[in-house]
């Protein structure tokens, strides 16, 4: 039972308040908010749940904005967070983005969505295609329509009948002159990579995303060539339980459009594509540190888009570093990125350079964490591989569109 | 980011610019109210986004209210939207203008679009006007039966609205029953779950005064419309989902088989995408099979790995919701999650609270497989350049150095802490290594060799200076430099500031003292010197003590200051079992994220979902809140009498009777504020229960004070021993009461203090209480009083339900007792009847 939700903007400031219950929550609550969180420290800033004298506040962050939720009972926390992040997916969706401004400029569909998604404190419906069929987006093609037809209403005319057929998740009966489905794995690899440079942790977290433009009411069946490899998968609400328990094959009525079909996770990878050699000697107040990158098993692929970044001690006082492959800026935060992009034939790139630590200190004692990002198209790094997606009844004019790539998530090389 | 100025953020509605621009505003509706000019919409949209803007930033633009509703009408649906959402913001505060849109409003509600239709009966009970209510009733008795379900969705809602508005029209046009009938018949799922959530909350407060309520209620959980609801449940959106499950962790499964057909039925909502489907039926799961024991550690297998893959796959929010459950699992199931440790290990860029969590979960997890693994990785984090995290992960290496038995590797990790030469490195590591120490003394000779080198002006947190000091006290014979240390410690008395460091000098004094003599005595005598003039009255009076006991007898001092010890082989738990039991009980809900069950929490601002008003330091208490409510300084006046509150509630809307079911505790929604009042009554327990006669005896006699005030010699203490903090939440009484035989009936009587002081039944209670016998519901009005009591035997929790019916007029009372074990119901009886007797007594 959530009583009022606000949206914040970077200073604090209340762009946004929508009432849910006969008891108003002053919105001086967010004052006492804001107090809070820039007089404590970082830990408590950003704590998911709090309690404040007067309600429970559930509060997430995206990109800058912070979404405030309040209530004065006791519920499942994981709910009141969950359907703000759906709240701040789908305004993201709807605005082409996050910001104050957007929003700023926005707010009626915003008031306008928020209607729709909650009611008396609780949550109706969060499904993006539905509420696209109840309240249009405000894009360009609606502005231009606007201005042709006189009618700047940005409601459609339809009616949500999707909120009440017996799939919900899909509008009633979309029509496309050609029919179009496109499947993309798409992978992050999460890695810890210990001082030792021994691989502690290494997992794939990976999203089978789907993009389906499909006229009727298609009943697909997607299939994996080594679906055993999965460790744990969450689906999205169209896909069928029992065809995947006995037979591992996913069995659905997509929704329209672009959505998750289902996200799983790999654990226990042995290999890592990108190795990450640093190395780092102290004395007498200066530090040399140098960095290696190659690597280490090819997947086939051009490895795209290597980026590492690392933050300086707070008791470095400068650096001097250089790199014999791409560029390297250090930010006045003391945030170091070394872009490499791809590694080249001949030579090993490396980064090296010297650190200045503060007078007085001898030796360097906080060592750095470096991030490592790539991306590589057109392989799934877990080795899971879609065996085929197969139609009940096939449409005329029929696409299908496989696609993989994997990306570094949380690739940690410790030092 | 800077704050901004208060002035920024909250435009005060006096604010200058903001009211002549509402005043220009105002005029300009004026002009287009009556127009119908073409393009006058557009004009409209203008001005009205430009009064909701203002609405947004908080400027009060209620002046423009009879203008706003005067240009209401419209063809144009976004107009209309914000039309309603301005005309929903201000009615409440304009109640007489509100009847001016009640009539477009109405005429909405019958528009050919059921979008509109939807719009303007949402609007119309979001009006919230108590003497409009006459208006909703038609729209949404045709708004239930209307042929569209988005109409039906939102009329369902508003039958809640109205009844939170005022419930006897409500109740009168029998809108439950046709909720009934809706949840039970309607085809779409979204109506479905709405009658669901309407009509739990309907009839749990209802339920309050009437039978049927209650027993509606109860149909609610009954076989049939739990397996409809379970049934279906893929039909509906996630969040009814959610709904449902909670509604399903409610029903008492009627034996093993229903409990597999439940599970086999809700088994795929644990792959769903929505982490609250999942946690929500974790919890069914963890409920269902708490009896079957080996059932219950399969259960914790299969949910092991979507709440991980959770933990992995969300926004750092989500995931550290989903830790804070999953951490209540590893602690109560250690040895299931043992293997999956590497799940908890810290990625950078997390935020410091998953952080955080993480290292408990290591801690917990830790076992003689994984140590080595768990404790590198700490160690790593330990030269981390976040220093809140540094800090924790050396105390969970400590932790979980504490927990093993083979602590040799971890003690040389620890002494390499020391040599990391950063203080707060080094100050979190004494500590540890104190600890460490008093459990494994063997460690001693290991230890004392890295922390002799450390020099004590590195070191300036108290924490860690009191931890090195106790060191050089205990281990003065090892440390060839203690006396010196302390000595130069003790000549900087004056820069002491922190009197646990200074009570520490004076103690390690001492022991240096008997350990060698010669070195330490000059030191000894400035310290107690120092700390007999000390101003902190502790440390005065430890140092007095001291110097006393040395002039009695040195050996005597020696034997009392540093006696032979023992070492520890368990520290105190700081949560004890109980309360863990409770959290669990809790999962799925804030006890677990705050690590707490509820009642530690919810403090007495918490009145509850709809009483309570909103002060909040500056803000002003809302009319509204205070004139249809029990007044907020009643509860102010009167902190631990919280239950007066609800009494006197009860007797103000003029419910009580002495109609058994009318006493029944409620819950849904107003158990969380009786639950939290009672065991507000219940934490102030021990409080109450050191003044009671038998409990402060010993005490009394130690300090050698007579009792003047006592009553005369007390009974035979009673053969029952009661836990005073016992607790029991409303429903669990409800269900108990329902389902335990009556094991006894008995009179017996008051006497006539007892009776003239229940002119304030609350004092009967507090009584009961202060011995260890709890009231959980309570109501009635002279000469007849009825109470709900329970009570815990200790150590076994095994509960005691009594009702009691007070006749003040003849002075008996009738009690019947309900016991889980029927063979001390009757030493229970006793001790109720002897406290109750005691009532009234000085």
């Amino acid at each position: 039972m959530l009583q009022c939700i606000f949206l914040l903007s970077d200073s604090g400031e209340v762009m946004l308040e929508k009432q849910l219950t006969g008891h108003r929550v002053d919105r001086s609550i967010c004052a006492w908010f804001w107090d809070q969180s820039i007089s404590q420290d970082d830990s408590f800033k950003s704590l998911p749940v709090i309690a404040s004298p007067t309600h429970y506040i559930f509060q997430i962050v995206r990109d800058g904005i912070t979404f405030l939720a309040c209530s004065q009972v006791e519920m499942p926390p994981l709910m009141a967070i969950e359907f703000l992040c759906r709240v701040a997916d789908v305004l993201s969706d709807y605005l082409g983005g996050l910001n104050e401004d957007l929003v700023k400029d926005n707010f009626i569909i915003v008031y306008e969505l928020l209607d729709e998604m909650i009611d008396n404190g609780f949550p109706l419906t969060t499904e993006p295609s539905i509420l696209r069929e109840m309240i249009a987006p405000p894009n360009l093609v609606s502005k231009m329509l606007s201005v042709v037809t006189g009618n700047a209403s940005n409601v459609s005319d339809t009616l949500p009948s999707g909120a009440g057929s017996c799939v919900p998740w899909r509008p009633t009966d979309p029509k496309y002159s050609s029919n179009e489905v496109y499947v993309d794995l798409v992978e992050e690899m999460d890695a810890i990579v210990n001082r030792d440079g021994e691989l502690v942790k290494c997992e794939i977290y990976g999203e089978v995303q789907m993009n389906s433009q499909l006229s009727g009411f298609p009943d697909l069946t997607l299939s994996f060539a080594n679906p055993s490899i999965l460790e744990d998968m969450r689906f999205h609400p169209c896909v069928r339980f029992r065809p995947w328990e006995s037979h591992q094959v996913l069995s659905f009525v997509p929704p329209d459009g672009e959505f998750n079909l289902m996200s799983y996770r790999v654990k226990k990878l042995k290999n890592t594509p990108v190795y990450v050699k640093p190395q780092i000697t102290s004395d007498s107040g200066t530090c040399r540190i140098s960095v290696l990158v190659g690597v280490r098993s090819d997947p086939g692929k051009t490895i795209e888009s290597i980026t590492l970044s690392f933050q300086l001690p707070h008791c470095v006082s400068s650096a001097d570093l250089s790199s014999n492959h791409g560029t390297v800026t250090i930010l006045s935060n003391k945030t170091c990125t070394w872009t490499i992009g791809r590694i080249p034939k001949d030579k090993t790139p490396s980064l090296s350079g010297t650190l200045a630590l503060e007078t007085g200190l001898e030796r360097l004692h906080v060592f750095p964490t470096f991030k490592l990002g790539f991306k590589i198209m057109g392989i799934a790094l877990s080795g899971l591989r879609i065996e085929k997606l197969d139609l009940q009844s096939i449409p005329p004019r029929l696409y299908k569109g496989f696609r993989a790539q994997t990306r570094a998530g949380e690739f940690d090389v410790r030092l | 980011m800077a704050p901004p100025a208060a002035s920024q953020r909250y435009p005060s509605p006096s604010q200058p610019s903001g009211k002549s621009e509402v005043s220009d505003l105002k005029s300009q509706l004026r002009q287009l109210a009556g127009s119908r000019a073409p393009g006058v919409d557009d004009s409209k949209r203008e001005l009205y986004k430009k009064v909701i803007s203002y609405m947004t930033i908080g400027i009060d633009v209620s002046s423009v209210f009879g203008e706003m509703v005067m240009c209401s009408a419209t063809s144009d649906i976004v107009l209309k939207k914000m039309c309603y959402l301005y005309v929903g913001n201000y009615a409440k505060g304009n109640p007489d203008l509100s009847l001016l849109t009640i009539n477009f409003l109405q005429r909405d509600c019958k528009d050919e679009d059921p979008m509109i239709r939807g719009l303007a009966l949402r609007s119309l009970c979001s009006l919230r006007v108590p003497n409009l209510v006459e208006y909703l009733v038609g729209p949404l008795e045709s708004g239930l039966k209307d042929n569209n379900s988005y109409v039906r969705t939102i009329a369902v809602t508003g039958v809640l609205k109205l009844y939170h508005i005022s419930p006897s029209p409500c109740i009168d046009a029998d809108f439950p029953a046709t909720l009934k009938s809706l949840m039970l018949h309607d085809s779409d799922a979204q109506v479905v779950s709405n009658c669901l959530s309407a009509l739990q909350e309907i009839w749990s407060l209802e339920a309050n005064h009437s039978e049927e309520a209650c027993r509606e209620k109860e149909s609610l959980l009954s076989k049939p419309v739990i397996y409809y609801f379970l049934n279906r449940i893929k039909e509906f959106n996630e969040w009814a989902q959610c709904l449902i499950l909670e509604l399903a962790v409610k029903y008492v499964p009627s034996d093993s088989n229903d409990i597999f057909d439940i599970m086999n039925l809700l088994e795929d909502r644990l792959q769903h995408a929505n982490g609250a489907v999942v946690l929500a039926t974790v919890k069914v799961f963890l409920q269902l099979t708490l009896s079957m024991t080996d059932v219950h550690q399969q259960v914790y297998e299969r949910i092991k790995s979507p709440l991980l893959t959770l933990v992995s796959s969300g926004s750092p929010e989500q995931s550290y919701a989903i830790l804070s459950h999953l951490h209540l699992l590893v602690v109560r199931a250690p040895f299931i999650f043992a293997s999956d440790y590497k799940h908890f290990y810290c990625q950078y860029n997390e935020p410091s609270y998953v952080k955080k969590l993480k290292l408990e979960m290591l801690t917990a997890v830790a076992n003689e497989s994984n140590t080595y693994e768990i404790v590198t990785e700490l160690c790593e984090y330990a030269a981390n350049v976040d220093i809140a995290i540094a800090r924790e992960s050396i105390r969970a290496v400590g932790k979980i150095a504490l927990q093993q038995y083979d602590v040799n590797a971890i003690v040389d990790r620890l002494l390499q802490f020391l040599e990391m030469e950063k203080d707060y490195v080094t100050a979190e590591t004494l500590v540890l290594v104190k600890d460490l120490l008093r459990k494994y003394p063997q460690w001693s000779h290991d230890c004392i060799s890295v922390v002799g080198g450390i020099s004590s002006k590195n070191i300036q947190e108290p924490k860690a200076k009191a931890a090195l000091i106790w060191m050089l006290g205990e281990y003065a014979q090892d440390m060839s430099d203690a006396p010196y240390v302390l000595e130069n410690l003790i000549e900087n008395w004056e820069e002491e500031h922190s009197a646990e460091v200074r009570l520490h000098l004076l103690t390690a004094a001492m022991k240096c003292f008997f350990k060698r003599p010669p070195e330490t005595q000059k030191a000894l005598g400035t310290a107690l010197a120092a700390g007999i003039a000390d101003f902190h009255q502790d440390v005065h009076d430890r140092a007095l003590f001291y110097y006393r006991v040395l002039q009695y007898d040195v050996h005597v001092a020696e034997r009392v200051v540093s006696p032979p010890k023992q070492a520890v082989s368990v520290f105190a738990d700081t949560q004890s079992s109980e309360i863990k039991d409770r959290i669990f009980d809790e999962f799925n809900s804030l006890s677990v994220i705050y690590q707490k069950p509820s009642y530690m929490f919810t403090d007495k601002e918490h009145r509850g979902p709809f009483e309570f008003s909103d002060e909040l330091g500056n803000i002003s208490i809302t009319p509204e809140a205070s004139s249809d409510i029990v007044p907020a300084q009643q509860y102010e006046a009167n902190d631990k009498d919280l239950l007066l509150g609800i009494d006197q509630k009860d007797d103000n809307k003029g419910l009580s009777n002495n109609n058994g079911s009318a006493y029944t505790a409620p819950s849904f929604e107003s158990s969380s504020n009786i639950t939290s009042q009672l065991q507000e009554l219940a934490i102030s327990g021990p409080a109450t229960s050191a003044i009671t006669p038998q409990s402060s005896f010993g005490f009394d006699d130690l300090l050698g004070l007579g009792l003047s005030a006592a009553p005369a010699p007390t009974p035979s203490p009673p053969l029952l021993k009661l836990n005073p903090r016992a607790a029991l939440d409303p429903g669990a009484f409800q269900q108990k009461w329902r389902q335990l035989p009556i094991s006894l009936t008995q009179e017996c009587s008051l006497n006539p203090q007892g009776i003239a002081a229940l002119t304030v039944p609350q004092s009967l209670i507090r009584h009961m209480q202060s011995h260890s016998i709890h009231c959980i519901a309570s109501g009635g009005q002279s000469p007849n009083f009825k109470f709900f009591f329970f009570a815990q035997k200790e150590p076994e929790p095994l509960n005691y339900l009594t009702e009691c019916v007070i006749n003040s007029s003849s002075a008996k009372a009738q009690i019947k007792v309900k016991a889980d074990e029927q063979s001390t119901s009757q030493a229970f009886a006793t001790v109720f009847e002897t406290a109750l007797s005691k009532y009234g007594m000085p």
